[in-house]
């Protein structure tokens, strides 16, 4: 019995092959297996594109995995390290901040799109990061331009309006933070002190970074670096903030209304607006700006990340065609796709489209995209170079640190010494 | 070794029979052990390798991260190894006594944790020693603390987790070991010394150690190789996104340096194979020094 079925099977099968190989366009499903994190963003916007595509590709069907971030990116390297292919995706999403980690520990492992996607079309130091020796090996895909959220509610009680949280400083918002607990019982901010992406955020919105643009470590007497440790290290040590571990508690802390606010990438959107019960409560200004530095700005960026095809992938053509078609040109797509889920893309086309003009009832009516944009033109460019995880290591084991009241010299010169010797 | 009396075609035939097993032992056990080795001597991003001599030796020597994750593991080792063998071999012999009711409950209860999946049961341990977890809710109502333990957050409890976590997970499993060899100590021998008047935590300390020696040896250098090689605790209870050894490193082990720096970080596999063999070179070193101090001294 079951093996008269497998035969039947296999004479099925090896017909419907030999139809696709013959006629090219049957109705075989193309399966298209995609790698990202955050179901809520990223793998909404893939499904979204895969329904567009669908349009005129009938036979496409698009699997999108959702991991972990961290789980994503390490399952991702092993595998590649292993130089087994098999269990691969086709497209893999991966973070502006690894990408010529991966590029260059792996040659080969991905496929160069030049000749397929027309680069001028999106902003260039998305292009940049995933360009290495004339190639250029990415779909770009969202920006992380930052901006404070905010719950217009908890601080309107407070006494501050949305003119209030135009160009504050970091110690402004420490002063603010008093106010809405004393007024509300709020915590104004959740922070996970194993996390140094504020750090991040704070380097690059005054145009610095752990490395040079020649990649050498810039640490140890970088006046930017300082003035953002020190700036962070006091709201560590102010009572504003909620202690979480974890990016469940963190982002919990939020969308549950236990605290009024966090500053992060414009991404964070699409899980904010999955509480369509808070519509109205919620406002975006941008970021404070470290006090005293030269070339400070409010504009900042926090991930961001692009899509990249394997080169391995049994279906790779149909996966470059796919993100070529609907990430490389639809403009209406990127409308879509800002307005639910808050994917501020970088191809810069979508940016004159109609929802990139229009103001969000979510956000209490403010012209937030507009916003957004203005601000992404602003933040400074840096570059992110190969070890931003050995940093952030360096820098989240000396925050507890800081948050005791430790020196901001001493723990400098240690995250120094480990970046340099982790980077060789 | 030969044996004259054996025909040829005899210890061929003994040869063939072991063969599978050598062939396979040959393929997945020493050549991957060599190859590492190999591998330790390489320097290099990703694939990108080449041959770097002792360049990874003298990388150890200065790099704080390795320092701080082999002090760490060398604190879990110092405490948590005897504590386990000390309560193992106190669970041991409560439980071997036959006037005990429910007994086998009992062991049961003790045993059981050894059984339970790694990671399954360090998720359990990581949503009870949360901030408002059941541990510290616990503590607060029968007015122990009035603060919560920031028992994840704090580089001192988070290091008293893992030696609780593992403690917990691992002290049957010890006591399994001395149960079954104090079922082979001959009754009449404690008799006699009950006959002398000799008292009981003498009996133990004087009859039952000695006598438990060679086991407390075996379950000492297993306890000590698997501390060595802590990872999936560390990597689950004390993790944060995804990254394990939190708080700022407090909780770093070895083997989790290992992991971060082939999976996490720039793919350093040469760096990481060498930081694999101080785990093999102090597994030899302990175990030697275990077996020196547990020799028949004649």
């Amino acid at each position: 019995m079951s093996t008269a079925m497998q035969g039947l099977r296999l004479t099925f099968g090896a017909a419907l092959t030999t139809t696709g190989l013959l006629f090219g366009t049957t109705a075989m499903a193309v399966d298209v297996t995609v790698w990202c994190w955050d179901p809520n963003f990223n793998g909404a916007t893939m499904k979204e594109a895969a329904e567009r595509y669908k349009a005129s590709h009938p036979d496409f069907n698009l699997i999108v995995v959702d991991f972990a971030k961290a789980d994503l990116e390490t399952k991702l390297q092993a595998q590649l390290a292993s130089g087994t292919t098999d269990g691969l995706p086709d497209i893999v999403l991966v973070e502006d901040y690894g990408a010529q980690k991966y590029l260059q520990s792996f040659p080969g492992a991905f496929q160069p799109l030049s000749d397929k996607v027309d680069y001028s079309a999106f902003a260039p130091y998305k292009v940049e990061l995933a360009t290495l020796e004339g190639q250029t090996y990415s779909m770009p895909f969202d920006s992380g331009v930052t901006g404070l959220f905010y719950r217009t509610d908890y601080l309107a009680e407070a006494g501050y309006d949305e003119a209030a949280l135009q160009d504050i400083t970091w110690d402004q918002l420490i002063e603010i933070g008093k106010a809405v607990e004393a007024k509300t019982g709020h915590k104004l901010l959740s922070l996970d002190l194993n996390d140094a992406g504020a750090i991040r955020i704070l380097m690059q919105s005054a145009g610095s970074w752990y490395f040079t643009p020649d990649g050498e470590v810039n640490i140890a007497g970088n006046p930017v670096f300082k003035a953002a440790l020190e700036a962070y290290a006091k709201v560590l040590q102010s009572d504003i903030y909620k202690p979480v571990s974890g990016w469940t508690e963190y982002t919990g802390a939020f969308t549950s209304g236990e605290v009024a606010a966090t500053f992060t990438g414009v991404w964070m959107t699409g899980t904010i607006k999955a509480n369509p019960d808070q519509s109205g409560k919620w406002g975006v200004a941008p970021i404070p700006k470290l006090d005293g530095v030269e070339g400070a700005t409010h504009a900042s960026n926090l991930g961001g990340s692009s899509w990249y095809v394997l080169s391995s992938a049994p279906q790779k053509d149909v996966a470059v065609d796919f993100l070529a078609e609907v990430w490389g040109k639809d403009v209406d797509f990127y409308q879509k796709i800002l307005v639910n889920q808050g994917a501020l893309g970088s191809l810069t086309a979508a940016r004159d489209g109609e929802a990139f003009k229009a103001s969000d009832d979510f956000f209490s009516g403010q012209p937030v995209w507009q916003n957004f944009t203005t601000w992404l033109g602003e933040i400074p460019g840096v570059n992110y170079g190969l070890f931003t995880n050995e940093a952030d290591a360096a820098v989240a084991a000396q925050l507890p640190a800081l948050k005791d009241g430790g020196s901001v010299d001493d723990a400098i010169a240690a995250i120094d010494a480990q970046v340099r010797q982790q980077v060789q | 070794m030969a044996n004259p009396d054996l025909r040829r075609t005899d210890r061929l035939n003994g040869w063939l029979f072991v063969m599978p097993a050598l062939v396979l032992l040959g393929l997945f056990m020493v050549f991957p052990i060599l190859w590492s080795l190999w591998m330790s001597f390489q320097t290099g991003r990703g694939m990108t390798l080449k041959f770097g001599g002792f360049a990874n030796i003298s990388r150890l020597t200065q790099d704080p991260v390795f320092l701080h994750a082999l002090s760490n593991t060398a604190v879990f080792l110092v405490v948590q190894v005897p504590l386990m063998i000390i309560l193992a071999l106190i669970f041991a012999n409560v439980l071997n006594n036959p006037n005990l009711k429910f007994r086998g409950f009992f062991r049961t209860a003790i045993f059981l944790p050894c059984v339970t999946s790694l990671v399954a049961y360090s998720v359990l341990f990581k949503s009870m020693f949360a901030n408002d977890g059941v541990i510290n809710a616990f503590l607060e109502g029968v007015h122990l603390i009035s603060e919560p333990i920031p028992w994840l957050a704090s580089p001192f409890w988070a290091k008293v987790v893992i030696i609780m976590a593992i403690t917990w997970r691992w002290t049957g499993y010890n006591m399994i070991f001395y149960l079954a060899a104090l079922q082979n100590i001959d009754r009449s021998i404690y008799e006699a010394a009950r006959i002398d008047g000799v008292p009981a935590w003498a009996r133990f300390v004087y009859l039952t150690i000695p006598l438990l020696k060679p086991v407390i040896l075996f379950t000492t250098i297993i306890s000590t190789i698997g501390t060595l090689q802590l990872f999936d605790e560390v990597m689950n209870i004390t993790a944060s996104g995804g990254v394990g050894g939190t708080p700022s490193d407090s909780t770093l082990t070895l083997s989790l340096y290992i992991y971060n720096l082939s999976f996490r970080f720039m793919p350093n596999f040469g760096y990481a194979a060498t930081v694999s063999y101080v785990i093999v070179v102090l597994v030899g070193i302990l175990s030697f020094v275990q077996f020196w101090v547990a020799r028949d001294r004649k």
